[in-house]
């Protein structure tokens, strides 16, 4: 009866068995990924290297059979595949074709990041403001607003996405001349640039990621604090401390001017992005949070005399979060497809334009070599996503004996 | 725990009077309280019985002002210590619940969220209402404390709700239920979904925790037995009327009116004489439009042509006991029967 810990309010129920389950279950979902895309791959009709190495008059027979059987191509398919998985698995992702002789891994770390940076940050906004329009729209149910909230969302969430891509590009950087019409960068800018552009990028992302992470886990963590007063003063200086490291950080850079310009060809994608996606968070989140308003635990939470705003936030949105956070799920998967539809209207050069690029012009090795990297993003995604499930659910933890 | 324990004098700390509250809806008005009174004096408890669908859990929500939002009064008085609720802004309201009176629901299972732990949204009451506020430390001993006074394990505050049985979560929202001193706590079904073993083991501790802290329960269940073995006065409610009211005692042995005789008649006893079970026939009425005179009548066998017009008041008929109907001298006593 007696023993309990007298301090650590919330004591940590272990995610570890649950963790390493869904990781090994996203290794062999790879294994399999990476198996399909090789075949289907494969099964692009045509020989192209071969053909074009025919098409050149000054080389001999000779020296085509030399060049084919350098790459491996004159084994039968499944030793091939073999030695495919044996390179990729030790980390040599061989040599480009159309853009001889460039290794791929060059290729891919120059376009990943990109990817990454546009994709995230996008998907961030869209279930921040997402969710946020959701659980309003669901506790000010039948007020006004309502209506023009659902149809705007449901409009955009319907529209044709290319469309609506380039009529924004048209205003506001046509038009309007705001924010720059495509590219990832303006070349004069970095003409003579101590640094290359990715490396900014790099740099942009993790202080980004430092700043919500330092925000996010002092919070946390002041809420267990034992004195009630010291918990909201330590959680403003989180704010303060954060926000203000961040700009003091930038506004010292050597590199802001760089950043600067990174920044702005990112406003038009990630703007266009967050309005086509966020609508479909936000009617997850309000059917979530209406069927959430009839549990009899948000009674409880009224009952208790909690504030509206206490009711809905921690008791009603807190648990019509759970739906929400599978959708993330889902919506790592649009990283692939609409990947490559993003990256063309925006011409961002990033893993979408080098995955069709490669497959229209048949270079196999960057073609498996992205379609496995663009897998392997969607999957750590997921990865991602299902572990943020099981700490928001505890019910889906593993519990431990005892 | 500091509950004063005395009964300084016999005001009531909750007089409701003549509340009326009727639900809107698309096919028109449903009264679902109707002209309902009772008062609860301090360290007492109280029972409320009746049929699903007669309006006693609509009252207990009205005394937390948790009706639901289509419910509308049309008159009359909940006082709590010489305040009338139905009078206080939204803010005032929310400041006496919980710490003035607290509630045990019906069905613990979806009582508790499922995604904090037990002891966080126990917590969470005692932050808001338990001046000054508690640190850490302390809030961890008092929850602690009153796991250990309601039978759990003080450990099983870090847990979540899908880790307790239903019992042990219904023993952990009387914990709670405790955790701000209410002066009053609403049990409403507190017992209806668990086995018969649990039941009483409940029952038993309610009974205990309020001999001890001397607090007022108000029970609510559609089973007479639970209230006749917990309660100290008790009123029976009809289609949304509160049709008997007295000491349990009076009333479980000594029913007048003919719906509570009946519902007696239909509940066997096993310490009490034997005698045949009736069946109490019919439905209760549809509230959208209920029947002229007595809401009873349709389905009395005592009715006569004043029942069928007039309505009856809720009459003393000595001993505390009230009874709200014209022909309560041709009731028989409980032990006779129904004679065909």
């Amino acid at each position: 009866m007696s023993g309990y810990h007298a301090n650590a309010f919330t004591k940590g129920s272990p995610l570890g068995r649950y963790v390493i389950k869904r990781f090994v279950q996203m290794v062999v979902l790879f294994l399999v990924f990476f198996a399909l895309s090789w075949i289907a791959l494969q099964a692009i009709p045509g020989n192209s290297i071969e053909q074009q190495l025919r098409l050149n008059p000054n080389l001999p027979p000779e020296a085509i059979t030399q060049a084919l059987a350098r790459r491996g191509l004159d084994k039968p398919p499944l030793e091939q595949f073999w030695l495919y998985t044996k390179a990729f698995f030790t980390g040599d992702l061989g040599v480009s074709w159309s853009r001889y002789p460039q290794p791929v891994s060059k290729l891919i770390a120059e376009r990943l990041p990109r990817t990454v940076m546009l994709f995230s940050v996008a998907l961030l906004f869209q279930y921040l403001i997402g969710f946020q329009a959701g659980k309003y729209l669901a506790w000010r149910r039948n007020k006004r607003g309502e209506i023009a909230i659902t149809i705007a969302g449901v409009s955009l969430f319907t529209v044709f996405y290319p469309w609506f891509g380039l009529m924004m590009i048209l205003l506001f950087a046509v038009k309007l001349g705001w924010v720059p019409t495509n590219g990832f960068i303006v070349e004069a800018t970095w003409r003579g640039a101590p640094v290359s552009a990715n490396h900014v990028m790099v740099i942009m992302f993790f202080s980004l990621l430092a700043v919500t992470a330092f925000i996010g886990l002092t919070s946390w963590a002041s809420s267990r604090l034992d004195q009630p007063n010291r918990r909201r003063l330590v959680k403003i200086g989180a704010w303060v401390v954060g926000l203000g490291g961040f700009w003091l950080f930038w506004a010292t850079n050597q590199y802001l001017v760089y950043a600067k310009d990174v920044a702005v060809h990112l406003v038009l994608p990630v703007s266009v992005l967050t309005m086509v996606g966020f609508a479909g968070v936000m009617l997850i989140t309000r059917t979530s949070m209406l069927e959430t308003m009839k549990e009899d635990f948000v009674t409880t939470a009224r009952a208790k005399g909690l504030s509206e705003a206490m009711v809905r936030d921690r008791h009603a949105a807190r648990t019509a979060l759970l739906p929400v956070s599978t959708s993330l799920v889902l919506a790592v998967a649009t990283v692939i497809d609409g990947g490559i539809i993003t990256e063309s209207i925006f011409g961002w050069p990033g893993m979408g334009q080098l995955l069709l690029a490669s497959v229209v012009s048949e270079d196999i090795p960057v073609a498996l070599a992205a379609f496995s990297f663009t897998g392997i993003l969607a999957l750590l995604g997921h990865f991602a996503a299902d572990i943020l499930y099981g700490v928001l659910d505890p019910r889906i933890r593993v519990t431990s004996q005892g | 725990m500091t509950i004063s324990n005395e009964v300084s004098n016999d005001a009531p700390i909750l007089d409701v009077r003549n509340v009326v509250m009727h639900y809107r809806t698309e096919k028109g008005d449903v009264s679902a309280i109707e002209n309902v009174s009772f008062s609860l004096k301090s360290g007492e408890s109280f029972g409320l019985v009746g049929e699903s669908g007669c309006g006693k859990t609509s009252m207990a929500m009205a005394l937390l002002q948790l009706q639901a939002e289509n419910a509308t009064f049309k008159g009359g008085e909940i006082v709590l210590n010489g305040e009338d609720m139905l009078k206080m802004n939204p803010a005032e309201v929310r400041s006496h619940r919980w710490s003035d009176i607290s509630m045990v629901f019906q069905g613990a299972m979806n009582a508790w969220n499922p995604v904090h732990r037990v002891g966080a949204q126990i917590k969470e009451a005692m932050d808001l209402h338990i001046r000054p506020q508690l640190s850490h430390t302390e809030s961890r001993e008092r929850i602690a404390s009153l796991f250990e006074m309601v039978g759990l394990d003080p450990e099983m505050m870090d847990r979540y709700p899908h880790e307790f049985s239903g019992g042990m979560r219904q023993r952990a929202i009387i914990a709670m239920a405790l955790s701000c001193d209410p002066q009053i706590i609403i049990a409403d079904e507190p017992t209806t979904a668990l086995d018969v073993i649990v039941q009483d083991q409940i029952l038993t501790e309610l009974k205990k925790i309020q001999h001890d802290l001397g607090m007022s329960i108000i029970y609510i269940s559609h089973d007479i037995a639970v209230i006749a073995e917990v309660t100290d006065r008790m009123g029976v409610m009809y289609a949304g009327k509160m049709v008997e009211t007295g000491p349990t005692i009076e009333v479980f042995h000594n029913p007048k009116h003919p719906y509570a005789f009946l519902l007696l008649s239909s509940t066997p006893s096993i310490t009490g004489p034997r005698r045949k079970l009736a069946p109490l026939e019919g439905e209760p009425p549809n509230l959208l439009d209920p029947p002229p005179g007595c809401r009873f009548h349709p389905r009395c066998p005592f009715v006569t042509d004043q029942c069928r017009t007039e309505e009856p008041p809720l009459a003393e008929i000595g001993g505390g006991h009230r009874v709200a109907c014209w022909n309560w001298e041709s009731v028989p006593p409980l032990s006779e029967g129904l004679r065909k």
